[in-house]
């Protein structure tokens, strides 16, 4: 376990909102090149982690270690560096309407690159047709569905070639089938780059799918993390309780 | 990059340049002495009262905006005035400079009255001549003073019309006419007293006149109506007479402020008055000469006209308030 | 995440709005110095100049020209009284040029434009879509809030000039064509008495609406809270407070002018 590289580190991480205690002492090693899995509830937290990984928000107390800086102290300046090597998949895709699909999965190429127009379309078809979507460039967001949209979305996530990709419910409000082949493509495209992956998700079944390595959020704490082997056979009654409650034989 | 679809660059280029054009026009059409055209030059006049003078009010020869007052302040107690004179426009160094008003707001302007002197004005030096004018507040007080004075005399009259006048109503009318030759030859010798209060009247008496002008055209209506030929001459000439006054009065040859101080012109005036209202009373009670014109029901009706139209002379007069006061009284007394 | 918690809720109302007011403040300065960093995106601040520019043109083109006819018919029914129908296209020019045309054409801008970016931007943040920008290394500020406070700045006084002018036009229509007024009168007094200053300090009024229409609908876009429904409720409340704020600040720059 500790003889791969470690991507990103988290000490002891502390958030609240308000009065409500969100995140209450995380301390979680994600190790390079694999897909890491954080379950847990809807509204435990996860999301609010998700946004400490990539300074989004700010920890109360605690620090998050990636390539040896502690992102927690960083400038917005120097921040941006840091987040240059990530991508990462929103709930929603979080598309820009303003713009079609083609635009949008280019558009922070044009931004950080100074590539010419025709290796930047070159490169972004390259990226749709990896994601199964060539030849829908000039469609807008609206015209497209929802798992469509992720698929946009991954390609986006992926253009810059980041060195850690963050999902963020990769799977939630689509249809079984749709959530598998989202699944199938998070994990082709990983097995292909060999990048740090970390998907949140409350879709276990789903997650143990894909997860090298499983971590369970609980009132704010990583109460289990391990190979999906290990959390599966874990003793601690919160993950029995979580993983009963799928409801599927075996589990 | 979109065919057949205007570029937004283009779009909002189109409507920056219209807002450009528009603004452009916009600022020529006002901008006369403006931030964009500042050309021309200065001159300094000093005044006793630059009251109502403000920064942009104009600057007028002849009735011609030649330039703005570009600052007014106090300078050993005196209103030191600068002016911007448009460039090709030349002040002869003995011009005279007078406050004016005008408008129904009563704005003051400069007036440049030119003088004789071969050598012109140039850049930062002063108008010396000032033409001092009483203020407008003077003038009014004055012209109601008149206004309310002739209210009275006609007030006195009221009632104190006999048969004995009536009669005398012939009479009368040459005495009018005596009484505008002596008028004439008392403005004549006032010639030498022209008030400056003049300069102020004279708007004021251009609305007189267009009174009397309408007086005349109701001539006709009036002339027809009387059926007395040696009347009708009469009335002719004494108009013809008023008109004459009124015309000297206009040329400078008279001041209100005598007529209302000079006792003698005061008396023939209210002799005059008083003769008048006899006409017009006899007029009103269909008696008399003029009896006739009352019973006759078409006559009346063109006789109303006239007045009417005389009535709308005077409201029309919003030039200024004295003369206001002056056309009601005279549609009054007629 | 702010631990004034007890003092919070003592001054809750008025420490709400001290906060809006110093965010709307620190997000147009944010914005204005981003603005000076490289690189500018003049591709987004034509798009922006187009949307609030060129597509509220129509409606202030209507509402400048009806506002001129409305202003000649009633000037002239007040002046008749006094016979000095002349006035009335002073009247005309000197209000559309000083308040009438900055202001009805920032509340119209307001109306059209300033709600349309207070819920562009309003779902853009319910949606992830700011976030997704932040993520991307890019700032928000700079990307979306910068091109609508710069476009908003110059489409203004544009917008605001072309107002004027056809609010004279229709005065002139009405005043001259239809009521009759001698047309020599009408057009020498409003020369006569407007000054360019009327003019250019009616268009930097409208510069400065500019600025505050799309900061607040900016902010309340950007701070944005509750899906669709807290969209619905940020557009709202941008074009109300917009409104306000614009003719309260017209007040002050009045005073500060004239």
């Amino acid at each position: 376990m500790d003889d791969k590289k470690t991507a990103i580190k988290i000490v002891d991480l502390h958030k609240s909102f308000d009065s409500q205690k969100v995140l209450d002492g995380i301390n979680l090693e994600i190790p390079h090149g694999e897909i890491t899995v954080i379950i847990g509830k809807s509204g435990g937290g996860k999301s609010v982690l998700m946004k400490h990984l990539i300074g989004l928000l700010k920890p109360d107390r605690g620090e998050i270690w990636i390539d040896g800086q502690d992102i927690t102290k960083l400038k917005e300046k120097e921040l941006n560096e840091v987040r240059k090597k990530f991508g990462m998949l929103f709930q929603e895709a979080a598309l820009f309407d303003s713009m079609n699909v083609l635009d949008n999965v280019a558009f922070p190429l044009r931004e950080h690159t100074k590539l010419s127009e025709k290796e930047i379309v070159q490169l972004t078809e390259e990226k749709l047709r990896s994601v199964g979507l060539a030849g829908f460039g000039y469609k807008m967001p609206s015209e497209l569905s929802g798992g469509m949209r992720k698929r946009v979305g991954l390609a986006r996530a992926l253009i810059m070639d980041p060195e850690i990709v963050l999902f963020d419910e990769p799977t939630s409000a689509l249809d079984p089938i749709i959530s598998l082949t989202i699944l199938d493509l998070i994990k082709e495209t990983q097995e292909r780059f060999k990048k740090t992956y970390v998907v949140i998700s409350h879709d276990i079944l789903g997650m143990f799918r894909i997860a090298h390595r499983v971590a369970m959020l609980y009132n704010g704490k990583i109460i289990e993390y391990g190979t999906p082997r290990d959390v599966k056979k874990s003793e601690k009654e919160e993950v029995k309780e979580f993983l009963k409650a799928t409801g599927i034989p075996g589990f | 990059m979109n065919k057949g679809r205007l570029s937004p660059e283009l779009k909002v280029g189109i409507v920056v340049l219209i807002g450009f054009i528009i603004l452009f026009y916009m600022s020529v059409r006002i901008g006369k002495y403006g931030a964009l055209g500042e050309k021309g030059y200065e001159l300094k006049v000093y005044l006793e009262n630059a009251n109502g003078i403000d920064s942009k009010s104009p600057v007028l020869i002849a009735g011609v905006e030649v330039g703005r007052v570009i600052s007014v302040r106090l300078e050993n107690f005196k209103a030191l005035v600068r002016i911007i004179v448009k460039e090709g426009v030349q002040v002869p160094a003995d011009s005279t400079v007078a406050i004016k008003t005008q408008g129904v707001l009563g704005d003051k302007f400069l007036e440049i009255i030119p003088g004789k002197d071969k050598k012109m004005l140039s850049s930062g030096e002063i108008i010396k001549t000032v033409k001092t004018s009483p203020d407008f507040d003077e003038i009014f007080t004055q012209v109601s003073t008149a206004a309310k004075k002739f209210g009275d005399t006609i007030g006195e009259f009221q009632g104190l019309i006999g048969d004995k006048e009536k009669a005398n109503i012939k009479n009368s009318i040459e005495n009018i006419q005596a009484i505008t030759g002596e008028f004439k030859e008392i403005i004549k010798e006032n010639k030498q007293g022209i008030n400056s209060v003049i300069a102020n009247a004279d708007d004021a008496l251009k609305g007189l006149k267009k009174i009397v002008g309408d007086v005349e055209a109701g001539k006709g209506s009036l002339g027809m109506l009387i059926k007395d030929e040696k009347l009708y001459t009469d009335v002719k000439e004494t108009m013809g007479a008023l008109k004459n006054i009124s015309k000297d009065i206009e040329e400078g040859k008279g001041s209100l402020g005598k007529l209302v101080k000079d006792d003698s012109l005061y008396n023939e005036a209210r002799d005059t008055v008083k003769n008048l209202k006899d006409i017009t009373d006899g007029i009103i009670k269909g008696e008399g000469t003029l009896g006739k014109l009352a019973k006759d029901e078409s006559l009346y009706v063109e006789t109303e006209r006239a007045m009417k139209k005389l009535q709308k002379g005077a409201e029309g007069l919003t030039e200024s308030t004295p003369i206001t006061i002056l056309g009601t009284i005279f549609s009054f007394i007629f | 995440m702010i631990n004034l918690f007890g003092l919070e809720r003592i001054f809750n109302p008025i420490n709400g709005i001290l906060r809006e007011l110093g965010g709307m403040g620190l997000m147009f300065l944010n914005s204005i110095l981003l603005a000076f960093r490289k690189p500018l995106k003049f591709n987004y601040i034509f798009k922006q100049m187009e949307f609030i520019g060129v597509k509220s043109l129509g409606v202030v083109v209507i509402t400048g020209t009806f506002t001129g006819m409305v202003l000649a018919l009633q000037s002239y029914y007040g002046f008749r009284k006094f016979g000095a129908e002349g006035l009335v296209g002073t009247t005309v020019a000197l209000s559309m040029t000083r308040e009438l045309g900055p202001v009805l054409t920032s509340l119209m801008v307001t109306g059209r434009a300033g709600s349309a970016m207070a819920a562009e931007l309003g779902t853009m943040r319910v949606t992830e879509q700011i976030d997704a920008l932040i993520v991307m290394a890019l700032n928000p500020i700079k990307y979306l809030v910068t091109p609508r406070v710069i476009a908003s700045f110059f489409m203004l006084p544009v917008l605001t000039i072309i107002s004027d002018f056809v609010g004279i036009v229709g005065g002139w229509l009405v005043g001259v064509k239809l009521l009759g007024i001698n047309e020599g009168a009408f057009i020498n007094k409003m020369v006569k008495y407007v000054d360019l200053e009327d003019i250019y300090n009616g268009l930097v009024k409208a510069a400065c609406f500019g600025i505050i229409l799309s900061v607040v609908a900016c902010y309340k876009g950007f701070h944005t809270t509750g899906g669709a429904e807290g969209v619905g409720r940020s557009t709202t409340e941008s074009v109300v407070i917009s409104s306000v704020s614009i003719l309260v600040a017209d007040y002050i720059l009045t005073s500060l002018m004239f």
